[in-house]
């Protein structure tokens, strides 16, 4: 080594009088030390608008000289907040699953052709719409800004969540004689669809209220879906997961409801566009789609010899998850759409009535 | 209520309504009917499901919908933008043990770390912690940002390497939440940002996903390693240790993928191994500038000295023997991928510390 390319490192503790609010002690609650916990004193302060542009931690001291390399676009706390983020996160990493050892698999045992080939038609359904809802909310986390790591964290267990629910689909699909089957194109690149949105909230609605939101109500029918306790499980382990996605969405919703009036019409407009396309479109497997609806009624029915019957508890599916909707719509604020006529969807509940 | 009963209630509403013949169009398409893949001591796996056409991973996979590998094509659909879409671009063989080995091996902050074990340090070690792990958590802000930036173009047809990337990215999430828990935790606080060097580099690697594992995985992967490594070894009690362990054997199996994936990639494509060369040119005096960085450096010697005084000689050796022991690992991975470092930039050879450098002070 040339002497002279030696850095000089000394000692340095000049960074000790340039450190964040000091005396911070958060103490653990009954559920362990959690993010809600550490939300104390300035570490707590979220900003209306943030400004961090270097990706520090919030409530880091800041550095004149640090790189401006976040590239953040969503910086208003209205954009993207919800008010129980750390409590959805801690739920996340407390009910991770594993697809590989928490499903009884040995339980699936052989079916009749048509009802094996119904259940792994809505399986490869489900692994073609899965991670939708991964690949859309990786998209965002990098644009928002770090001061909204909680909300972040959320969007961020939900990507695992649907790598999971991918592969207990794609798991389910291949283990009964049945296979993958073809692909509806549900999530393809149409204008309008979750992909495509510009906006987080328009991004939210499509996703996490009207899709997802339909998605959850069939998850929690996976009871008179599944034909053995593997299937059920799944769909019961998979409706836990999706309940927080939705959650997120409706929190996120009633957030902006309460802080963004100017917005109000604007989120009227995508609510219009979601409940003008039927029950939430080919996204929703009990939507009007021949291929999932006609595969969920031969499972429901129990064969095809049934349909009709199965068909009947698919159409009670569909008024629950009409009626869900408006609970959740309620919910965030924006109900009422319901009784001034505006939504088309107490009318559709009134057909199924 | 029944299953019976249930039904019967739930269909009253709706009996008056005709219901149209179903068409069945959907039906006799599986292109591989009879396929049956049982668990085995560990359960189902992801790398079970590799049998037949499910198993046959094409080179290139053209289709820019979300159609399953094995599944049947529908024609005519709109594409999504799904830039990566050759073998070469993402894949590693291990990606699907490694997915469910991360899930198998989570842990959460919140409830998994005794955070009673923790008790009041000495003020300048608190702030060394503090510090020391605010830049760890800018470090694992940026694996993150890169990862979701990149692992929402990963075509379908490599669904084992976007499902790894989805847990990875998580597990960067929850490496965050506990460092920011340990630092709010203990009568501290956050400590100062980091300048962001290395963290640029890596949000700055937009060429592709092969280069980006190459700025943070082999160029600061092993630094970042060793910290963990020796932060275990100095921890102040069964806090902090959980955390490093933890944080450790995450890290270690983000590298397992980084490492196989470049191999492939060197392997399958011609002229990568060239373009690594060059990012390693590069990359390395940036490396080094981070590691010569005064504030994570001194923070560090003095978590492992024991405080300021302790600092300056046995903190500074000690972190002289992880920049060695890093830089080492750096070199030997590069040996390992068949990238030449003959010549590795002057500056990052001039932190390999002598053998004085690494000799702790002399007791009385
Ligand atoms: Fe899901
Ligand atoms: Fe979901």
């Amino acid at each position: 080594m040339r002497v002279s390319d030696a850095p000089h490192l000394d000692l340095d503790t000049s960074w000790m009088e340039r450190m964040g609010e000091w005396g911070t002690a958060a103490q653990p609650g009954k559920r362990g030390l959690t993010l809600e916990d550490i939300r104390i004193g300035p570490y707590g302060e979220l900003p209306e608008e943030s400004d961090n542009m270097s990706g520090r931690p919030r409530g880091a001291a800041e550095r004149p000289e640090a790189y401006r390399i976040g590239g953040y676009t969503v910086r208003s706390k209205k954009e993207i907040w919800l008010d129980n983020a750390t409590f959805l996160y801690e739920e996340a990493l407390q009910r991770q699953w594993s697809s590989a050892t928490d499903i009884p698999w040995e339980t699936i045992a052989p079916l009749a052709d048509d009802i094996e080939e119904a259940e792994c038609a809505l399986c490869t359904f489900f692994n073609e719409v899965e991670f939708v809802a991964g690949d859309v909310p990786a998209r965002w986390v990098a644009n928002i800004s770090p001061d909204f790591f909680e909300a972040r964290n959320v969007l961020l267990a939900q990507v695992q969540d649907e790598a999971r629910h991918m592969d207990v689909f794609r798991k389910r699909a291949l283990a009964n004689g049945g296979g993958l089957t073809r692909v509806t194109g549900a999530t393809s690149g149409f204008i309008g669809g979750i992909d495509l949105s510009r906006d987080f909230t328009e991004m939210s609605s499509r996703m996490h209220v009207s899709g997802e939101g339909a998605v959850l109500t069939m998850f929690r029918m996976g009871e008179l879906v599944g034909q053995n306790p593997a299937e059920k499980r799944m769909y019961r382990l998979c409706a836990q997961d999706e309940a927080r996605h939705v959650a997120f969405g409706i929190m996120h919703l009633r957030y902006l409801h309460a802080t963004a009036p100017e917005r109000h019409e604007e989120i009227e407009a995508y609510l219009d566009e979601a409940e003008n396309l039927p029950l939430a479109g080919g996204t929703n497997p009990a939507g009007p789609q021949a291929e999932t609806s006609e595969a969920l009624a031969i499972l429901l029915g129990g064969g095809k010899q049934h349909y009709d019957e199965g068909f009947r508890i698919l159409l009670a599916i569909r008024k629950r998850q009409l009626k869900e909707y408006m609970q959740r719509v309620v919910s965030a604020g924006f109900g009422e759409r319901f009784e001034n006529g505006r939504s088309p969807v107490p009318g559709r509940i009134a057909e199924l009535s | 209520m029944t299953q019976t009963s249930r039904v019967k209630n739930l269909t009253a509403s709706v009996a008056h309504i005709d219901v149209p013949p179903p068409k069945l169009q959907w039906m006799g398409h599986s292109m591989q009917w009879g396929t049956r893949v049982t668990k085995g001591e560990h359960g189902l796996r992801l790398g079970d499901l590799n049998v037949g056409i499910y198993g046959e991973i094409p080179q290139h996979w053209e289709d820019q919908s979300r159609r399953p590998r094995g599944a049947a094509d529908l024609p005519g659909m709109p594409p999504l933008p799904y830039h990566l879409r050759s073998k070469h671009q993402v894949w590693a063989d291990s990606a699907a043990d490694l997915y469910e080995e991360a899930i198998q091996h989570r842990w959460i902050p919140a409830t998994d770390i005794p955070w009673n074990a923790l008790s009041p340090l000495p003020d300048d070690v608190e702030r060394a912690v503090c510090q020391v792990l605010t830049e760890l958590m800018q470090a694992a802000n940026a694996e993150l940002e890169c990862i979701t930036y990149w692992q929402e173009q990963m075509s379908y047809g490599y669904h084992e390497v976007k499902q790894l990337l989805a847990v990875t990215a998580l597990t960067c999430a929850r490496h965050i939440d506990a460092f920011r828990k340990r630092c709010l935790a203990n009568g501290g606080g956050l400590g100062l940002e980091s300048r962001g060097r290395m963290n640029r580099a890596i949000l700055e690697s937009r060429g592709g996903w092969t280069e980006a594992v190459v700025y943070v995985y082999v160029l600061r992967g092993f630094y970042i390693q060793n910290q963990y490594r020796f932060l275990l070894a100095h921890a102040h009690n069964a806090a902090e240790r959980v955390i490093f362990a933890h944080c450790l054997a995450d890290h270690a199996r983000h590298m397992t993928y980084a490492l196989d994936h470049l191999k492939y990639a060197i392997n399958q494509q011609d002229g990568q191994r060239a373009v690594i060369q060059t990012l390693l040119s590069i990359g390395e005096r940036t490396m080094a500038r981070e590691m010569e960085e005064p504030v994570q450096r001194s923070a560090l010697a003095v978590v492992f000295g024991g405080g300021i005084e302790g600092g300056r000689q046995e903190g500074m050796a000690t972190w002289h023997a992880l920049v060695r022991s890093a830089i080492h690992e750096y070199l030997d991975a590069c040996e390992w991928l068949g990238v030449k470092r003959n010549m590795i930039h002057r500056r990052l050879n001039a932190l390999l510390p002598s053998d004085e450098q690494l000799k702790p002070p002399a007791r009385d």
